[in-house]
């Protein structure tokens, strides 16, 4: 266990990082989106370029956290991502896993928690950027669709939310429905932090006793071939229970987490 | 134009297809969600199957209120009325 000063000070400097992620999210949506809207091109020229700053920007906040040694990370394979028409699915145990994953993908588009297209500090950004709202609907798979059709790259997080500590994963059906229909590349990366920083359930403040460590791994392409010809019902539910015993496998029932939180 | 008996056996068809039900369990009664396992991901694939067999676009908020087979027979009756 560290002294106790540097455990005040980890809180103190989790709770700026969640400032800086604020006041960057503003900075982005209220400023420097609109002086975008000065520099030529179409509207999707505009949302890549939106999406090219929000890498760039996530890259940077990734560089003062660990700067200020509220995380530290090592991420694996990082090169194989960013590719046309690749879906990437990732496990979830922590608010920050999709800050690493898209800080370290160019320039993709998202599917994000439909809450960050209400919260004021958010709602611009993830517009501008045009990521997708994880709601089940129509609109979440087709968006999510095209965006693979028309060759971005697209971030999701199977589970929905962030990993019930201590509980099985589960996965929603969406991704798997989204590979089999419209994903040319199906890249898996695989999340563990040790110990567990911000997971579902517990207020910031109440940081780990250690400095939480992320290991990301790109794994292997899954090959959907086997899928493809299939009807969606039926080949998304062999995909996501294909998906699933390949993370478990991986990671472990729970996730990219197992045990406590260090203490 | 099609009664709604005819498009009730065209929902048990393509039902029993999509998502490889046993016919018998298909009736106006049962439940989408509940009785076969029917979730808002397959409701998806469930509507773009109608739009491509009726040609027509549809919203998902025509189908909002849809709870039982019975339900579906009735919202797709009234979009090939319109």
């Amino acid at each position: 266990m560290e002294k106790r000063q540097t455990y005040l000070w980890r809180i103190f400097v989790t709770g700026a990082c969640f400032t800086l992620f604020g006041l960057g999210g503003l900075i982005l949506g209220v400023l420097v989106f609109p002086a975008t809207l000065l520099l030529p091109g179409g509207p999707e020229r505009r949302r890549a370029r939106m999406r090219g700053l929000v890498q760039r920007a996530l890259r940077l906040f990734v560089w003062v956290m660990s700067g200020v040694r509220v995380i530290s990370y090592e991420f694996h394979g990082s090169e194989r991502l960013g590719r046309p028409g690749q879906l990437i699915i990732a496990n979830h145990p922590t608010l920050v896993d999709v800050v690493l994953i898209v800080a370290f993908t160019p320039a993709p588009c998202c599917v994000v928690k439909a809450a960050m297209f209400r919260n004021p500090f958010t709602r611009r950004v993830v517009r501008a950027a045009g990521y997708i709202s994880n709601s089940p609907t129509d609109e979440m798979i087709h968006g999510a669709a095209a965006a693979l059709r028309s060759g971005d790259s697209l971030v999701m997080f199977p589970e929905g939310t962030r990993t019930r500590p201590g509980q099985p994963m589960q996965f929603a059906r969406g991704a798997a429905n989204i590979a089999v229909q419209a994903a040319d590349v199906l890249t898996p990366v695989y999340v563990r932090c040790e110990p567990l920083l911000l997971p579902k359930f517990e207020p910031w403040y109440r940081v780990p006793p250690r400095r939480p460590h992320y290991t990301l791994e790109v794994g292997e392409d899954i090959d959907l071939s086997a899928y493809r010809g299939v009807p969606s019902p039926r080949a998304s539910r062999l995909l996501n229970a294909r998906l699933l015993e390949h993370f478990t496998a991986r990671l472990g029932a729970s996730g990219g987490y197992n045990g406590n939180r260090g203490n | 134009m099609q009664t709604k008996d005819e498009i009730l056996e065209q929902i048990k068809a393509s039902l029993a297809e999509l998502f490889e039900l046993d016919p018998a369990r298909i009736t106006r009664a049962a439940r989408l969600n509940e009785d076969l396992e029917i979730d808002s991901i397959d409701a998806v694939d469930l509507l773009d199957g109608l739009r491509r067999q009726t040609g027509r676009k549809i919203s998902a908020e025509d189908f909002r209120s849809v709870r039982t087979v019975g339900d579906l027979v009735e919202a797709v009756y009234k979009l090939v009325q319109a």
